[in-house]
């Protein structure tokens, strides 16, 4: 008879000297008490497939050196940090993944989707993940005016624009709205223009450490070169990257956009003149909800748009369901019927409204993407919430 | 001013026992009690694990052996304002304005139950068909407030579907009560017990993360509530909702099968864990006493010296000192009447 049991120790060692290479955060899986409540909230769990994701049970095996990186499940985290907001010892899962990630990037340690093999390989290449020429990466200011400098201007920032406003064609109209509202104020901004490299978040949850760093050199020695100290990110990707693992003093300013639209509101700069009169529900990106806790200001630029009825999904706030683009999620295929941001869209059509907002790229393309593939979405509009706000002012 | 042996602070269960050891010793004592009657929480409780003695009970002898000792005095609804150490003597200035000196102090407070509402994902102080092991205590005792009958608080229907979640302000670093509470998978599964013995067709589900039913006869117990249809889901619950009915909905990852798991409950109850009495920071500066990370007091030596404290002439015992079940509570009264009365003695020597 074939004894089939595992052997404890020795894979157990050779796992966690791996781990403990790459990063110090899997000590702290030492404390997990398997109770689960991370397999519970994380949204994988809420969709009706086969696939099966269970962070508990990832630490589990990793624990014992029974981890398989051979299979997709290491790909299904978007590092929506829902786990991380609940788990009663504080284990940062999100950075569980990174590092097991970086073990299959850089050592072959498993399997890695295509999609993202060619993603990382086009960002060490062309600085973007789609090939893209890096010579046409603000074409999509064709047609729109960045005026010369604003006298009397107090304020200067940078506006960093980030892949997907960049290349996407969804992604564009947010890029396009964006300046078209900092061209009715005061504000005199620049972007790097063509030297924009990818910020590296997409390289950073991949797994792709180095590239992430490369990306990082790049952007900052333009950042430095530049001399503007307020930059404001079009993506709360982008945002979360660079505030967190960009800068280590405090020299620069990172802020989402989302933040300078809400100043520019509630400080009577911009005004929203247009009434709107839809029924708006806004999907809190994680990035902005769970990650940076910023949950109060959409709403409050929302809230301001006359005739506008605002409506809250079932998940919202922090507790808002991830749409399925993180963590690399954007750049892997999931079947139709099998994807986070369809659930999120039914919770959007449940709950009554005409336009679901939005404010981050990646979110726009997953939403956007999924409510043109089936006829039940047909009657949401899914826009950006710079583009809501243009058709306001 | 009056001169006592010694003072026994607090008059729960475990003050009352202290203050009968003493007694046999022939050492008297005055128990200080800040509410208007003795036996802490123990009187509420109809049922004890894990002989399901009757907590009422329990506190009529104890208070009875009391009352008839010439000994032992009792000052109701009164609390301590100032302390101050002459020698080897306490002055203690009590709120109703009188000063005792004494010899020896006995801090016997009790603890606190962790405030559900602290965890808003469980909807306590929201959902009104959501209730804490406390209220479940009240409920399920005859004398109770709903006269033992279980009811969901919503419409006051019948509640025959009942959830109960382990762990709750417990094992939970988040929160800052990082401690397991001890006995509160023990309590849970004398409640659910008593639910399930109270109506045969009620349904009753724990959900825990472990069962921790460790004493004598507390296994047994466990068993027992399993052979007569309690059912254990292994999961901790991420959150509670409620439905329009005002039913509640429970959600969890079954860890044991590896599949999310959701229920519909008339109530939902969270066994609460402990936290230090509202009164340690108090006591602590007042008698000059550390407390631990948990903030429970800490002893002079927890192996050697368990009712010592680094203040000489400041006991403690029961709940003041960690988690324990009542059983172990009236242990420790008896055991630190053992240690007072050997310190009255050198001091007496002296």
């Amino acid at each position: 008879m074939e004894d089939r049991s595992n052997l404890i120790d020795e894979s157990a060692y050779h796992m966690h000297m791996a781990l403990s290479q790459m990063s110090q955060e899997f000590y702290y899986t030492e404390r997990c008490l398997q109770c689960g409540i991370c397999t519970e909230v994380c949204p994988f769990t809420r969709l009706n497939t086969i696939d099966k994701f269970s962070p508990r049970e990832f630490i589990q095996r990793l624990r014992l050196g029974l981890l398989d990186l051979s299979g997709e499940d290491l790909w299904y985290c978007t590092n929506c940090g829902s786990c991380e907001m609940v788990c009663p010892f504080e284990i940062p899962f999100v950075k569980v993944m990174s590092s097991l990630r970086n073990l299959v990037v850089k050592q072959g340690a498993g399997y890695l989707p295509a999609t993202l093999k060619n993603s990382i390989s086009s960002l060490s290449t062309y600085n973007n993940p789609w090939m893209e020429d890096p010579d046409r990466r603000s074409d999509w200011m064709r047609g729109i005016d960045i005026p010369a400098h604003k006298k009397n201007s107090p304020r200067k920032i940078l506006l960093f624009i980030g892949c997907f406003p960049s290349y996407d064609v969804d992604g564009k109209r947010i890029a396009r709205s964006a300046v078209r509202l900092l061209n009715r104020v005061n504000i005199n901004f620049e972007t790097l223009g063509n030297k924009e490299v990818c910020c590296g978040d997409s390289s950073f949850r991949s797994g792709d450490s180095d590239g992430f760093e490369k990306l990082k050199n790049i952007n900052t020695s333009n950042f430095a070169e530049k001399g503007i100290r307020y930059i404001y990110t079009l993506s709360p990707h982008c945002f979360d990257v660079m505030s967190k693992w960009y800068f280590k003093d405090n020299e620069y300013h990172v802020k989402p956009f989302i933040l300078l639209i809400h100043e520019l509101i509630s400080s009577n700069i911009l005004k929203l003149k247009k009434p709107i009169n839809k029924r708006i529900a806004f999907h809190d990106p994680c990035f902005l909800c769970k990650h940076n806790k910023i949950i109060d200001e959409p709403r409050e630029i929302l809230k301001s748009i006359s005739g506008a009825e605002f409506v809250e999904m079932e998940h919202c706030g922090a507790k808002s369901m991830c749409c399925g683009g993180g963590g690399g999620g954007v750049f892997l295929d999931r079947k139709k019927g099998e994807r986070l941001s369809e659930i999120r869209l039914d919770e959007a059509v449940r709950s009554g409204a005409d336009i679901l907002v939005t404010a981050c790229p990646l979110c726009l393309s997953m939403l956007g993407d999924s409510a043109k593939s089936d006829d039940r979405y047909s009657d949401i509009r899914i826009m950006d919430i710079c583009e809501l706000v243009l058709e306001a002012v | 001013m009056s001169h006592k042996r010694v003072v026994i602070v607090g008059g729960g269960v475990t003050g009352l026992r202290s203050a009968i050891a003493l007694d046999d010793f022939g050492i008297e004592s005055t128990i200080i009690e800040k509410k208007s009657e003795v036996g802490g929480r123990v009187v509420g409780y109809s049922k004890i694990f894990p002989d399901f003695r009757d907590g009422r009970k329990i506190v009529d002898d104890l208070a009875g052996a009391v009352s008839s000792s010439s000994r032992i005095g009792i000052i109701k609804e009164t609390t301590i304002d100032h302390v101050q150490k002459k020698d080897v003597n306490y002055t203690i200035t009590l709120s109703n304005g009188s000063v005792i000196v004494a010899d020896a102090v006995v801090l016997t407070c009790g603890f606190e139950t962790f405030d559900a509402t602290r965890q808003g994902e469980y909807g306590y102080g929201v959902y009104p068909n959501i209730i804490t092991s406390v209220e479940l205590e009240d409920f399920l005792n005859p004398h109770g407030s709903t006269k033992g009958k279980l009811l969901r608080p919503f419409d006051g229907n019948p509640a025959k579907r009942i959830a109960i979640i382990f762990c709750v302000g417990s094992r939970n670093k988040r929160i800052g009560n990082p401690y397991c509470s001890r006995i509160c998978c023990s309590y849970s599964t004398k409640q659910a017990i008593e639910i399930k013995e109270l109506d045969e067709e009620s349904s009753v589900t724990c959900f825990y993360m472990d069962i921790r039913t460790y004493g004598r006869g507390f296994e047994e117990m466990y068993q027992y509530a399993q052979d007569i249809g309690v059912k254990y889901i292994r999961g901790r619950v991420s959150e509670c909702s409620t439905l329009l009915n005002g039913d509640i909905q429970v959600r969890a990852e079954n860890t044991l099968l590896g599949r999310p798991v959701q229920g519909i409950f008339d109530l939902v109850s969270l066994s609460v864990g402990m936290m230090p009495c509202a009164d340690a920071g108090k006591m602590s500066e007042l008698f000059g006493i550390r407390r631990g990370s948990d903030g429970f007091f800490i002893a002079e030596d927890e192996d050697f010296n368990p009712h010592s404290t680094d203040t000489q002439g400041v006991f403690i015992a029961g709940s003041v000192t960690g988690l324990k079940p009542i059983r172990d509570c009236l242990l420790d009264g008896a055991s630190v009447a053992g240690k007072v009365a050997s310190y009255l003695k050198k001091l007496d020597n002296k």
